[in-house]
């Protein structure tokens, strides 16, 4: 007997909180045959797993590893279900952001979780990766008309170049278009405070929190 | 060609039979005394003639050598010239070998590169108007003479003593000082800086001292240091090198002190340091390590005069940096590659030191890759809630049983806070029962029964699980997120070391040797390290603790010019691999963040 729609999406849900990478490819496609709409199945399956990860990162129960291996599992399912999203589901205008490493870092690890967090809060993302030279922060996000721009670092000696970024911002008067975000283990609220970025948080649940208020889509 | 056999080595050595017995051994890089440079002046290149014809015994050496040695058949090699095969023996001065009191020292010669010699300057006459400067080179052998020497002396004839350093005569001292040669071997960690006084002339450690890295008020990694750098380019450089140049002066007064000892009487300092200790020392520009791509101001080693740098020792001491592979791997990690004798290895062995910075060296059958990680400073008891420094009332170990918690206190007191053996113990025995699952998370309470051991050991903090190490008095917690910053650390050393092997094709099982350097790695016991996954558990019984090798290194460095060149040669050859570059390392830190299955 065919599962019922609510059972699928339990499933869809529960096969990203246990990082089910192989079983959630049958779950999507069994939820397909069935009929059932497809941005549901995206929407309340996977990105609710995902969501229900967070809440356990927030409790200290699951750790950046796991939380990497629930969107593994996420994507798994996204392969199969998005190619069947209906076109003008698609379409729907997402906020946009960039996002990337400044430059003279090289560990993105934590840029990299909140990427895939902020996708799966519906953010059109723009990764510009790693070591990004600080001007391409600015021009990216002038050239896509992004919404937030998010910078992160881990070290001490790197940070400056996010104050830069917002200096650049100012010199060209385009400071107020844009939403400025930073993180990474040196960086503090005071520090956000005094190079006047818009937001500072300590982890990537935190960093989604922030920016779906900051872009007005919480 | 005859023979000479060495004893104790039993090494057997063809000669040609033309000059002394000294240079003969000289020139086999055997290493005798020889202050006068083989003059017949000194009577100290002494041996003894275990068997074999040898010519007989001259009256310069019936005058230097006592009836006694004489009958136990010691002569001066430089006035012994051999024929035929013989047996010998090298005294007590041969100075082969293992002085060092710690850590683990490989068997080498003794060849520093300063020595003394004795001169007897002539009073010049007007058929001898041999120059002061020809003098002193004819009977030292040396190439050169310092300037400063010429400038500083008068033509007084008498016995004098030159200095040595490589072939240059940079001192001259008046009378016989052969008797005062010292050296300082320096280690300048991130944390703290070790220095040795050591006697040139035999070889022996004579005292050391230990202190904080004084640059800890300009923080305490090396990313927060060169940040200060950044921060302050009118005098930060200057600040920094004082710091450290203040403390090793501090060092070499203690110690000269301890052993009663002259700070003239030291001529060379050698120093095995991180690439960015390197830099501060000599006052050069650090920030191009902090900041991506990495690249370091300067690698090989360094010669240069104490004073340049502010250094207080003899007038015309040295100091000898040892060479470095990269900014993350520095001359320490060089220093431990040599002392370990990495390139001789047959087999497969890794090298690793385990502190903030991780640096982990692969020999494959004597080839070196090597590669640093990021692990924090958990492992050293910073980031963790109850963290303390190994001091008294640190607690250094942890029992779980079912009757409760054993803490063992450094110095026996109520417990004050963890040090880093401590918070390895105390992970290792969370896993052990279970109270800590695989994937780093605290067991849930409510999957407890109530009359488990356990269920009172974790106590609830709003919905966070702590566990209780101590509740007298003082409480003491191990939380959830000081698991995750040992997680951390554990993910980025593992991972360094599994990419290692990876690149070099090898499998953890083809390892015949896992050398752990370092004086924080020498007190974390092998249950821990593998208990907890840092080291995976097919490697438990490989394990051998060699000690602080970065100041074995400088000390080797201090009493062999051979030894420095090798090292040298070693730098170049190490291979480095920059972690962060390497496809799919976010993914193998990730499974290696994995605590191992109980």
């Amino acid at each position: 007997m065919a599962k019922s729609k609510e059972e699928l999406l339990e499933q869809l849900s529960d096969c990203v909180l246990e990082m089910e990478e192989e079983d959630v490819v049958d779950v999507a496609t069994e939820y397909l045959e069935a009929g059932y709409p497809v941005l549901d199945g995206i929407m309340e399956g996977l990105v609710d797993g995902m969501n229900r990860a967070s809440v356990l990162y927030d409790e200290e129960e699951y750790f950046v590893t796991d939380l990497l291996l629930c969107s593994d599992a996420m994507y798994a399912g996204l392969d199969i279900l998005k190619p069947h999203l209906p076109a003008d589901d698609s379409a729907q205008e997402k906020p946009k952001a960039i996002i990337g490493v400044v430059e003279g870092d090289t560990h993105d690890i934590g840029k990299n979780l909140v990427k895939i967090m902020m996708d799966t809060a519906g953010f059109e993302m723009y990764d510009l990766g790693r070591d990004v030279p600080l001007d391409a922060f600015v021009d990216k996000a002038v050239e896509v008309g992004a919404t937030l721009i998010c910078m992160s670092t881990l070290m001490t000696t790197t940070m400056g170049g996010m104050k830069t970024v917002i200096d650049m911002l100012k010199e060209r008067g385009i400071r107020d278009r844009f939403k400025v975000m930073i993180g990474g283990s040196p960086i503090s609220q005071k520090y956000c405070d005094e190079i006047g970025a818009d937001c500072y948080t300590g982890n990537a649940v935190d960093a989604v929190k922030a920016a779906k208020k900051l872009a007005g889509i919480a | 060609m005859p023979e000479i056999r060495i004893q104790p080595s039993g090494k057997i050595y063809r000669y040609e039979a033309e000059g002394s017995l000294l240079e003969i051994l000289l020139a086999q890089k055997i290493f005798v005394d020889n202050p006068c440079n083989g003059k017949g002046v000194c009577g100290k290149c002494r041996v003894r003639i275990v068997s074999g014809e040898v010519p007989d015994v001259t009256e310069t050496e019936k005058k230097l050598l006592g009836k006694e040695e004489l009958e136990e058949g010691i002569r001066l090699s430089c006035l012994v010239k051999p024929e035929h095969d013989l047996v010998i023996e090298l005294l007590e001065k041969e100075r082969k070998g293992k002085v060092l009191t710690e850590g683990y020292v490989p068997e080498f010669y003794f060849d520093p590169d300063v020595k003394k010699k004795t001169v007897e300057i002539r009073k010049p006459t007007l058929s001898d108007q041999t120059p002061y400067e020809d003098q002193i080179r004819e009977q030292t052998g040396a190439r050169h003479i310092a300037y400063s020497v010429l400038r500083d002396h008068s033509f007084v004839p008498g016995v004098q003593t030159a200095v040595l350093y490589k072939d240059e005569v940079i001192r001259i001292e008046e009378g016989d000082t052969t008797d005062h040669l010292c050296g300082v071997a320096i280690d300048i960690g991130t944390t703290t800086v070790v220095c040795s006084l050591v006697d040139i002339t035999s070889g022996k450690e004579i005292t050391n001292a230990s202190m904080i890295n004084a640059q800890k008020h300009f923080g305490l990694d090396v990313l927060t240091r060169i940040t200060y750098e950044l921060e302050h380019p009118e005098d930060g450089i200057e600040q920094l090198q004082k710091a450290i140049v203040d403390s090793i002066n501090e060092m070499i007064g203690e110690i000269c002190r301890k052993a009663g000892i002259a700070i003239e009487s030291v001529y060379e300092i050698t120093v095995g340091a991180n690439c960015t200790m390197m830099h501060m020392l000599l006052g050069v520009d650090a920030t191009s390590i902090g900041k991506a791509p990495y690249a370091p101001m300067f690698v090989k080693a360094r010669e240069l005069d104490a004073k340049e740098i502010g250094i207080h020792a003899a007038e015309c001491a040295r100091v000898y940096c040892l060479p470095s592979v990269s900014s993350y791997i520095g001359a320490d990690i060089v220093a431990g590659a040599y002392v370990c004798q990495l390139k001789k290895e047959t087999g497969n062995v890794l090298f690793i030191d385990i502190g903030t910075n991780g640096e982990i060296v692969l020999s494959k059958g004597g080839k070196l890759l090597s590669c640093s990680c990021a692990a924090g400073p958990a492992l050293e008891g910073m980031n963790i809630s109850s963290g303390m420094r190994a001091a008294d009332g640190a607690i250094e170990d942890v029992k779980i049983t079912e009757h409760g918690v054993e803490l063992t206190v450094i110095g026996g007191e109520q417990p004050a806070g963890i040090c880093g053996s401590g918070i390895l113990a105390v992970v290792k025995e969370l896993l052990r029962h279970g109270i800590v699952t695989k994937s780093g998370a605290f067991i849930k309470k409510k999957k407890l029964d109530e009359s488990d051991y356990r269920y009172d050991m974790i106590q609830m903090n709003g919905i966070k699980r702590e566990f209780i190490m101590t509740n007298e008095q003082k409480k003491l917690l191990i939380t959830q997120g000081d698991v995750r910053q040992v997680q951390l650390a554990k993910g980025a050393i593992l991972s360094g070391f599994t990419a290692l092997l990876e690149k070099a094709g090898i499998e953890m099982k083809d390892l015949n040797k896992v050398m752990i350097a370092g004086q924080f790695g020498a007190h974390l016991p092998a249950d821990s390290l593998t208990g907890t996954g840092i080291l995976p558990k097919e490697v438990e019984d490989k394990l051998v603790y060699v000690g602080n090798s970065s100041k074995t290194g400088a000390y080797m460095a201090l009493m062999s010019g051979t030894v420095k060149k090798e090292m040298e040669e070693l730098a170049k050859e190490m291979d480095y691999m920059e972690l962060g570059a390497t496809e799919g390392y976010e993914r193998l830190f990730s499974d290696c963040l994995l605590f191992p299955e109980v």
